[in-house]
């Protein structure tokens, strides 16, 4: 039985959907145990860092990466090969069906090279853009990447903001082509690719297929021979990296750390920098690939330490760890995870609020990238802001919730963090559009708004050079430049507001590109931009929670869109109910969905009364569904169809 | 209040006629009605019977002979009342007209006529076998045979009728009229020929609106010429007039099927738990059940108190005089309508004007404009 590490919740375990239940086979165990070991631990002691690698294998999605980990795994016997092993590192269900990588894995492999044996530790990293904070937590912990390129579709716009990561944190960047069994590989174009994008030499450029395993054994001796062993002295006092961490029910916060200098064992007392608390150590080990205890972890080393750390929000992820009264200088730490699209989660069903919180806590537990802040909204009652890393995080987030926790919930359209500057110097982020200023405050009050943005890579083929450029200028790009990669190949970057990716941008991407358009981005601060407010107003009244922030020229369109959708949506009732959209004291839009004259069955005698109940009972369970606000009653589409966008916004698979 | 509120004990039965039964095994399945009228009317000795009714859509085309055998029967069991009435479903078809007199001789004293509407080509299309002048004149005839007690059903919304030509028709029809008139919207189902017409466009319908304004103008029609809308489809000139029998199921009074797929509401004496029931659909399977065991109940069920509540409010604003306290307490096991339902909610529809809450006679009552929107109501008057 797979003991995941990160499925550590009982509620997890008891859902249905449980992963594959994969049989692991006898492990070999390549490392001796000294006499006095009554634990069983391994010992690792006896590898120094020279025999240590700790690398990574980073990727756009699709190109393979999950399975190259685990044929990986197969070949150094942590896994047996069974034939079965698809994605043995992406545990979780939304990962396996979307084909993604959520959550950084880890795993400890003992390899034979030219005599000597080897600990070489994969640090997998998530493969969505999304994620990228992650990736760069996992690539600290690392000293070589294997940057895998898809021999038939090449180099992607993630594959370029991957190199670029691995590259910014002076990783060796190790290049390798896949799927070239494929008939449609082209392996000298994408190595052509690879040359021009980032310098590398085509030559060294190793060609496997992860699918077949074709050249899979040349790529543990690469990582071996390119990258770098991990710095660091054994001799010096405990120097401990806290890269990742996760919630288990029995055991408390497991932590897992990168060893930077000295060792780490059962019984030590070892104090965060972060927060001077100080924790004893109950357990060490490494990810074989299951938790497994070692007699310690020393230099150069990554693994996992349980210390008696009751809560995740002890565990400041890039904190740095020492022994009790032999302080380090603490490492630079990472930059925290910064929420880039909000939503509002609401319980659809009031009385479920209590336990919405619970599961919102549990899930917080493994994922602190999320920001959690109470709201409460006069149309929806109380409920959460929850912030995300993106659209795809919070697709992700809210589809656990619904499925591993079993809650009915309301999202509200998504919002980027708008920043307002008010005449007195002060300024203000606003999260939820309903703490935006009303118009008339604005004029004497605020100086200016500001908006996030990004920079954008798309890379496609060149025929689709003008629907790209379109694309962009329609959603208020600025084209930075556009260079051609190969004879074929474009890459163009853009800088555009980030509320327009978080929209439809990803679909029609795709759409515009028959599917061959790749798109990643990356952060680029903040401009003074003209936003406003656009209210919904239902039968005269402000519904707080169908507002919007976006640019003036979106006013026009977005009112008269929204306003529309509106009325499809909306059944008729009682009464007139008149919608409008207004934007700085104006209705921009107006619409009417008709009162309701006739709503009586014609026909009601004595065969009739079971099928008139049973509709009068499911319509009366439509209706719990539904949210009143006022005297309006409005159907879930309603608050979705507030979000221009269609779908899911930029999922894709990275197996 | 109407005069005739049931008092416990009184109960109906619906004989059900299939089309089927006057072409197969005549006989037969008369013997079968009459094993199961036995059966099933067997425990209720006790009571009385205040309505007989003979519908399922051909019971006109049965043998006078064999109705009149079926109501000596019932009356055998359980005795009817001194003014039970007798209904009989029929078609204006010359063969059934014809027989009119004999169901008179046989017990029949109210006469429901399925006229449906006066326009020849859309009662072919509906595979009605008279015509719009046939219809009328069955109707007179029965004025003659049964005054003061005959009904006919009209239809509007039909395909591509105006609201002129409904209000023309209806004017027509009422015209004619005795003192009792059913006037239904069509209504088109799901899963029904006619649904997937309309789905594919061979179809038109009038639209929404003018079904509406069908719907109000056939009321105010209605009351012009003296016909009082006692529920959402059925016009009295007088309360006498009223169907006995159709609002025993819109007061959730009891009655007892016979024949195929034919409805019970019943409470058991035995256990005092209040039934439904459903005979057997088909025909042949019921009869052969019948004569096996001696009666072709299909299913039957206990209807539980929140049910039965809810059925008792859902029933009872059909009609414009509503549902008193007394009439719910009788299957609510004592709850009052005022701690039933959702009284803020009645409040505010009262004061709308959708709804009349009289707390000192303790009766809801729909208005004109409730009882035309009362589905809507209802889903949120009921807890």
């Amino acid at each position: 039985m797979l003991q995941t590490r990160r499925l550590p919740s009982a509620a997890w375990r008891c859902t249905a959907q449980a992963p594959t239940q994969l049989y692991w086979g006898r492990r070999r165990w390549y490392v001796a145990r000294s006499a006095d070991n009554k634990r069983g631990e391994m010992d690792i002691s006896t590898i120094p860092p020279e025999r240590i690698r700790n690398f990574s294998i980073i990727a756009h999605i699709d190109h393979g990466k999950s399975t190259l980990a685990d044929r990986l795994l197969e070949l150094t016997g942590v896994i047996s090969k069974t034939g079965k092993n698809k994605q043995v590192l992406d545990k979780l269900k939304v990962e396996r069906e979307r084909g993604i990588t959520v959550k950084a894995q880890s795993v400890s492999m003992f390899y034979e090279y030219k005599g000597e044996r080897y600990l070489l530790n994969l640090v997998d990293t998530p493969g969505h853009v999304d994620f990228s904070y992650e990736v760069s937590r996992s690539l600290a912990a690392c000293q070589g990447a294997i940057l895998l390129v898809d021999a038939a579709q090449g180099i992607q716009a993630q594959t370029v903001a991957n190199f670029y990561l691995a590259f910014g944190q002076g990783l060796e960047v190790i290049p390798m082509l896949n799927k070239v069994d494929l008939p449609t590989a082209e392996p000298e174009r994408a190595a052509k690719q690879i040359e021009s994008a980032f310098e590398i030499e085509a030559s060294e450029i190793l060609h496997i297929s992860a699918k077949t395993g074709l050249g899979v054994d040349q790529v543990l001796p690469a990582v071996i021979e390119q990258s770098p062993p991990p710095p660091g002295s054994l001799g010096k006092p405990l120097k401990a990296l806290l890269f990742d961490t996760w919630y288990d029910t029995y055991v408390g916060v497991v932590c897992l750390m990168a060893v930077k200098d000295g060792s780490v064992r059962r019984g030590d007392r070892i104090v965060s920098s972060h927060s001077g608390t100080k924790y004893e150590v109950a357990e060490v080990g490494v990810m074989y690939p299951e938790q497994t205890p070692t007699t310690l972890l020393q230099v150069g080393q990554v693994g996992y330490v349980i210390c008696n750390m009751k809560s995740i929000a002890e565990a400041h992820v890039g904190d740095t760890f020492y022994q009790d009264k032999h302080p380090v200088e603490a490492l630079p730490g990472f930059v925290p995870a910064k929420s880039m699209v909000f939503a509002g989660v609401f319980p659809i069903d009031a009385g479920e609020f209590d336990r919405l919180n619970e599961s919102i806590q549990k899930l917080t537990l493994n994922d602190s990238s999320v920001s959690v802040h109470k709201e409460t909204s006069a149309a929806l009652g109380q409920g959460w802001r929850l912030g995300f890393l993106g659209t795809l995080h919070m697709d992700v987030f809210r589809q656990r919730l619904e499925e591993e926790y079993d809650t009915n919930i309301l999202v509200t359209s998504p919002t980027v963090p708008y920043q307002i500057k008010y005449c007195d110097g002060t300024s203000k982020f606003i999260r939820t559009p309903a703490d935006f200023p009303d118009a008339s405050y604005m004029q004497d009050h605020v100086e200016y708004t500001m908006e996030p943005f990004v920079v954008a890579t798309l890379i496609f083929p060149e025929k689709y050079l003008g629907a790209m450029l379109e694309l962009c200028t329609t959603h208020r790009g600025e084209l930075q430049n556009h260079t051609f990669i190969d004879e074929l190949r474009v890459m163009l970057k853009c800088r555009l507001p980030m509320a327009e990716i978080v929209t439809d941008f990803f679909d029609k991407l795709k759409s515009k590109s028959q599917g061959f358009a790749s798109f990643d981005y990356e952060e680029a601060g903040y401009d003074a931009s003209d936003l406003v407010k656009m209210e919904v107003l239902l039968n005269g009244e402000a519904v707080d929670a169908l507002a919007a922030v976006m640019h003036k020229s979106s006013v026009v369109t977005a009112g008269r869109e929204i306003a529309g959708r509106l009325k499809d949506v909306i059944r008729r009732q009682l009464f007139d109910i008149i919608i409008q959209t207004a934007a700085n004291g104006k209705i921009v839009a107006r619409e009417t969905v008709k009162q309701l004259r006739k709503n009586v069955t014609a026909k009601c005698y004595g065969g009739d009364i079971t099928r008139k109940m049973k509709l009068l009972n499911k319509q009366k369970e439509g209706k719990k569904r539904m949210k009143r606000i006022g005297k309006v009653e409005l159907p879930q589409e309603a608050f979705l169809s507030i979000m221009t966008r269609s779908g899911n916004g930029g999922s894709g698979s990275d197996s | 209040m109407p005069e005739y509120t049931a008092a416990p004990g009184v109960y109906s039965v619906v004989i059900w006629l299939l089309p089927e039964y006057h072409y197969r095994y005549h006989e037969r399945i008369t013997g079968a009605l009459i094993q199961e009228l036995r059966y099933s009317l067997a425990p209720h000795k006790d009571k009385e019977l205040r309505s007989i009714y003979f519908g399922g859509g051909t019971p006109s085309l049965a043998l006078p002979g064999n109705i009149g055998r079926i109501i000596d029967e019932a009356n055998k069991l359980v005795p009817l009342t001194n003014n039970a009435e007798v209904t009989l479903e029929s078609n204006p078809t010359s063969a059934e007209v014809a027989k009119m007199r004999d169901f008179k001789l046989a017990g029949i004293n109210r006469y429901s006529i399925g006229v449906q509407t006066l326009d020849d080509k859309l009662l072919r299309k509906m595979g009605r076998l008279h015509t719009g002048a046939e219809g009328l004149a069955a109707v007179d005839r029965a004025k003659t045979l049964f005054p003061g007690r005959v009904t006919f059903d009209m239809i509007f919304g039909l395909e591509a009728q105006t609201l002129q030509q409904w209000q023309t028709e209806l004017k027509t029809a009422l015209d004619h009229a005795d003192r009792h008139i059913s006037i239904y919207q069509l209504t088109v189902e799901p899963g029904t020929p006619l649904f997937r017409d309309q789905q594919a466009k061979r179809v038109v319908l009038p639209s929404g609106d003018v079904q509406v304004q069908m719907y109000e103008s056939t009321v105010d029609i209605c009351k012009d010429r003296g016909f009082r809308q006692y529920e959402v489809s059925s016009f009295a000139t007088h309360q006498s007039a009223e169907s006995v029998h159709n609002k025993g199921y819109w007061q959730g009074q009891q009655w007892l099927g016979i024949g195929p797929s034919a409805h019970s509401r019943f409470t058991d004496p035995a256990s005092g738990q209040r039934i439904c029931s459903v005979r057997i659909p088909d025909t042949r399977q019921w009869a052969l059940q019948c004569e096996r065991t001696g009666h072709g109940t299909g299913k039957a069920l206990v209807v539980s108190d929140a049910d039965a509540k809810q059925e008792a409010v859902v029933f009872g604003l059909r009609m414009l005089d509503g549902i008193t306290n007394a009439q719910f307490t009788a299957v609510s096991g004592g709850e009052s309508l005022a701690s039933y339902l959702c009284m803020d909610r009645v409040r505010h529809y009262a004061s709308e004007g959708y709804l009349q809450w009289n707390a000192q006679a303790a009766c809801l009552a729909p208005t004109r404009r409730g009882m035309q929107v009362i589905d809507t109501i209802l889903l949120e008057i009921i807890p």
